[in-house]
């Protein structure tokens, strides 16, 4: 990330503290079907910074850390989150990035593609249905929390 | 947001190289069995995870600690009476073996363990992890069961660890009897119609039956699970093949989601159970107590 010479920037502050915040409630976030995801919010944003391999190899990183804290879903987590750093990375082409609520429609649209790849391929998951009901709540609520956690660290990363 | 510049296609190129690296590697992650997750999975929980998982347990403690005492307490005075009847039996059961110069019942021993269950933010886990270092060595699969039935498999272990499954799996099988003993048949997990998971005994020969609230256990065939651990009770008849056989929906003895700690049988220095004559001919004398009507084999 940049700034990173200089020290931790504003940016990888948020990612881990996201990150971090994701594994130590992870007992709370895993209890109801629709909660915010830290960790796909952590990424997405990490995604904003980093160039698509380095943010391919996160969501990679962070798959299969999250695959042996459920203890399930090992391949199949990695493999999506993977496939999320990267095409988040390269969406920056694609999208506005001066728009007013870019990074807020980001992380909301970046969550909702997330999830619902999550509940297609995970076994026993809700399936195309709960990618239609429940992760567009979920992918609200991570864009809500982690657009905000952005804001704050723009405001520290202003001169 | 500043951004870096990745229009480079050097760079586009690198990266897709990357991607392509990193999915070629986790394709076959997908495949791994159990105990070659349980090495990575070990692994992980051991080092980056170690302090979430620590401070979720130390939590978990806190939170239950007033429940858990009570509980305790009231598990305490019950063992205490069971341990007295148990005491009696095995005074017993030795001497009428003694009577009739059978050798002494080698049923093998328990190691207990804790036992963290999975618990994935999207999908079902039917997959849990035991940790005891007695487990080092431990001949798997193996039935991990507590004082109140059976809870699932444990399929591999790495040093103290193992990775194992509750019933609930869809590979999970299990040969039970009828407590009388009357009927015998495979008990496998079946969605429940109200979300749950029930249990469903497949196979019961055509001429035994299982009454409603019939108790079964393990039959111990196979030598996975010891015999006599409770498995569950029976509801209703599910499906009648004429001729051949029944299966029957059971009410599970226990629920996986309320297990912390379960018992993994060691069943070194034990001998497997021999399988049941068989007597699938009609039982002519009636029910055992109005339980079952007929004799079953398989």
């Amino acid at each position: 990330m940049e700034g990173s010479r200089r020290g931790w920037s504003p940016d990888a502050v948020v990612v881990v503290a996201l990150v971090i915040l994701h594994f130590t409630l992870y007992r709370f976030l895993v209890r109801w079907p629709v909660m915010p995801s830290f960790l796909i919010g952590g990424l997405l944003l990490a995604a904003l910074r980093l160039r698509a391999g380095y943010a391919a190899f996160l969501g990679f990183s962070l798959g299969v850390l999250e695959a042996a804290m459920a203890l399930v879903g090992l391949g199949t987590i990695s493999i999506v989150l993977t496939v999320v750093g990267y095409l988040a990375a390269r969406s920056r082409d694609l999208l506005f990035a001066d728009a007013r609520y870019y990074v807020f429609i980001y992380l909301f649209a970046g969550t909702w593609a997330s999830e619902m790849l999550l509940m297609l391929a995970m076994p026993g998951g809700p399936g195309i249905l709960g990618g239609l009901v429940l992760a567009p709540v979920s992918a609200l609520g991570t864009a809500v929390v982690c657009g905000a956690a952005e804001r704050l660290a723009a405001a520290f990363r202003r001169p | 947001m500043r951004h870096i510049n990745i229009g480079r296609p050097e760079n586009q190129r690198r990266d897709l190289v990357i991607v392509a690296v990193l999915l070629i590697f986790s394709w076959p992650l997908t495949g791994l069995d159990s105990s070659q997750a349980l090495g990575l999975t070990r692994l992980l929980r051991s080092t980056v995870l170690a302090p979430f998982l620590a401070a979720d347990a130390a939590y978990e403690r806190r939170a239950a600690l007033a429940i858990r005492t009570a509980q305790l307490e009231a598990d305490r005075d019950a063992l205490y009476l069971r341990l007295q009847i148990a005491t009696d039996l095995e005074r017993e059961n030795r001497e009428l073996r003694a009577q009739l110069s059978l050798p002494d019942r080698r049923p093998g021993s328990f190691i207990v363990a804790e036992l963290v269950p999975g618990r994935p933010s999207i999908g079902d886990s039917h997959t849990f992890l035991l940790r005891n270092e007695s487990l080092m060595g431990i001949e798997v699969p193996t039935g991990v069961s507590v004082p109140g039935g059976i809870v699932g498999v444990l399929r591999s272990t790495s040093g103290g660890t193992g990775l194992g499954e509750f019933w609930t799996h869809p590979d999970f099988r299990v040969s039970v009897r009828s407590a009388t003993g009357g009927a015998t048949g495979i008990v496998r997990s079946i969605a429940g119609e109200g979300g749950g998971t029930l249990m469903l005994v497949e196979g019961v020969p055509y001429q035994a039956r299982m009454a409603e609230g019939a108790m079964l256990e393990t039959a111990g065939l196979g030598g996975v699970f010891p015999p006599g651990i409770e498995v569950g009770t029976v509801i209703a008849e599910a499906d009648s093949r004429s001729g051949w056989s029944h299966s029957y929906l059971v009410e599970p003895a226990v629920q996986p989601g309320t297990v912390r700690a379960a018992t993994a049988w060691d069943r070194s220095g034990t001998e497997p159970v021999p399988a049941p004559p068989d007597t699938s001919a009609p039982n002519l004398n009636g029910s055992e107590q109005g339980e079952e009507a007929g004799v079953g084999g398989f």
